[in-house]
């Protein structure tokens, strides 16, 4: 008991805490941000003008979008349909000068598999690592060890989170106020979270090449509606790399339905982004921390 | 009257074919729905380019409804006006019909009676229209499938009159000349003839499709040769400045409109706008 009276949780003031606690979760954020800019910097002379539309669909939405970017091409083709029981089927030949991808998932519609399952289908998966490959060769997409070593970052804001929860639980003990402590763990969780989850693909240089892209075929957006008819098959196999799932259900509706396409696939990690996010909030320790300095001992114990 | 330079062969500019439109690279003249550009906000992305590259960019209204008897809705002119600013067009046009009456918004195009009274009404709409216009405004008369029992005045004494009091343009669809023309059994090149061609603005060239005997200007299918040799007759009379394709609707491969756009050219002697340097 009399521990508990002496005073600061820990031995730390509360103050003192909320500070040094607030500038490690900063200081975690920044570093992370500094090391993921030079992680996913890529090759500054690397473009993607010159890409295939499955390669810049890998870009923007990983292995799902490259091979519903291929879907769109073949099924604007008229190669490939689906079969009503949400399984693909060839519909027409191979048109000429298609891409290893396009070979694969068109054979793989041959065998009549669902299209869910094409992702899973082993010429597909070789084809995806060959295009996967020559992407991270150019400087254009981080391998999965970089995006590793990106997430390693979480670790380290995770123990401060748990740090800061010990911390918490302590001061309850303590019978001491921990509002400012509740707000600074909310802020520690944002930053584990977008740590943890980089998953982007795409580096620097490819993000920038392809925001470019994106303008330039601003046509394609499914919001204009496009006659992917006049646009033929490159057009709707870039546009579902540039905008999405959304461009399959813009095109073929009932296609996108029955192959059970999923909406919302675009644009993979993409919005996770570098940035000192952390730095706007990091200066608020303020007066009254969470240990707080009003301890029950002092001159009224009578 | 302002004299228009020639422009040559140009296309309707709509949102679905804009990356068609914007890799035409003998383009020098589009149209573009009047009441599908905001007055003062964003420009679609396509016009931007096009107004960029020096393209005329006219704003083709079709809600003003010129052809009603009640005068034309200030607020549609003003926006008629500011959109016409905003793309320095270098005129604007509508359509003799109306679309609405006594409130009802009819949602087509609808032919109006060839009386003395409704070329009086058109013209004191046209008049109003003007007055906030600082470009000239060109009118085109619309395909009807049928004629109104008490027309006083034929087709072509109707629109001069028209243009004569008005001081506008004209902007004749010729595929519309060759519907009424067939779907009543006359020579649509005689037409012609008794049309003011010099004061044509521009010309629509569209598509169109036989249904059950009578010819529907669909806008949504190829246009057929008779559409393209009246256009040959058209310019061997007088050339007008410009000749654009107008598609509305299921637009097909860009093979399709290319080979259209070149035949148009061809039969109009404009140089082709659909290869570099042509």
């Amino acid at each position: 008991m009399e521990f508990a009276a002496s005073g600061d949780t820990w031995g730390v003031p509360g103050p003192t805490f909320l500070f040094l606690y607030l500038g490690a979760v900063a200081a975690v954020a920044v570093a992370a941000a500094l090391h993921r800019r030079s992680l996913f910097a890529g090759d500054r002379g690397a473009r993607v003008e010159n890409l295939g539309a499955q390669q810049v669909a890998y870009l923007n939405g990983g292995d799902r979008l490259a091979v519903y970017s291929s879907l769109g091409g073949l099924r604007a083709a008229g190669a490939i349909g689906s079969a009503g029981d949400k399984t693909l089927s060839q519909t027409g030949p191979l048109p000429s000068g298609v891409t290893p991808l396009d070979t694969a998932v068109y054979n793989a519609a041959g065998r009549r598999i669902r299209a869910r399952e094409v992702l899973t289908d082993q010429w597909v998966r070789s084809a995806l690592d060959q295009l996967r490959g020559g992407l991270e060769a150019n400087g254009l997409a981080v391998g999965a060890a970089t995006r590793r070593t990106a997430r390693l970052w979480g670790f380290a804001a995770l123990a401060l989170l748990v740090v800061g929860i010990a911390r918490l639980f302590a001061g309850l003990a303590n019978d001491k106020p921990v509002l400012f402590l509740v707000f600074a763990l909310v802020f520690a969780g944002f930053v584990t979270v977008t740590l943890a989850r980089a998953n982007r693909i795409a580096t620097r240089a490819a993000v920038d090449g392809m925001a470019d892209l994106r303008r330039r075929h601003d046509y394609l957006s499914p919001r204009q509606s496009p006659s992917y008819a006049t646009y033929g098959v490159s057009g709707a196999a870039m546009g579902v790399a540039l905008f999405g799932a959304a461009s399959l259900y813009s095109m073929d509706p009932a296609f996108a339905a029955e192959a059970e396409i999923h909406r919302t696939a675009t644009a993979g990690g993409s919005t996770f982004d570098s940035g000192g996010s952390g730095s706007s909030c990091s200066g608020s320790s303020s007066s009254c921390g969470g240990g707080s300095s009003c301890g029950g001992g002092g001159g009224c114990g009578g | 009257m302002r004299r228009m330079i020639p422009y040559g062969v140009g296309i309707g500019w709509r949102p679905e074919i804009a990356g068609f439109v914007a890799a035409l690279p003998g383009l020098r003249f589009a149209e573009v729905v009047a009441e599908s550009v905001h007055a003062h906000g964003d420009l679609p992305a396509g016009l931007t380019g096009l107004r960029e590259r020096g393209v005329a960019v006219v704003p083709h209204g079709v809600k003003l409804s010129l052809g009603g008897a009640e005068p034309v809705d200030p607020a549609r002119v003003t926006h008629l006006a500011a959109v016409a600013r905003r793309l320095e067009a270098p005129l604007v046009s509508e359509h003799i019909a109306y679309v609405r009456a006594g409130g009802v918004e009819a949602g087509h195009l609808l032919p109006i009676p060839r009386s003395r009274e409704a070329v009086d009404a058109v013209v004191a709409n046209v008049r109003r229209t003007r007055e906030e216009l600082d470009v000239p405004i060109a009118l085109e008369p619309i395909a009807a499938l049928f004629d109104w029992p008490d027309d006083e005045l034929d087709e072509a004494a109707f629109l001069t009159e028209i243009l004569d009091r008005s001081e506008a343009l004209l902007l004749l669809d010729v595929a519309n000349v060759y519907a009424n023309a067939r779907n009543r059994g006359t020579d649509p090149a005689a037409l012609f003839d008794r049309l003011p061609l010099e004061r044509v603005a521009y010309c629509h060239v569209a598509g169109g499709s036989a249904h059950d005997g009578v010819y529907h200007d669909t806008h949504t299918d190829a246009v057929p040769q008779e559409v393209l040799n009246l256009v040959a007759e058209l310019c061997a009379r007088h050339r007008p400045p410009a000749l654009m394709l107008e598609r509305d609707g299921s637009y097909p491969p860009a093979a399709e409109l290319t080979a259209e756009l070149d035949a148009i050219a061809a039969a109009s002697g404009y140089p082709a706008i659909t290869r570099a340097g042509a």
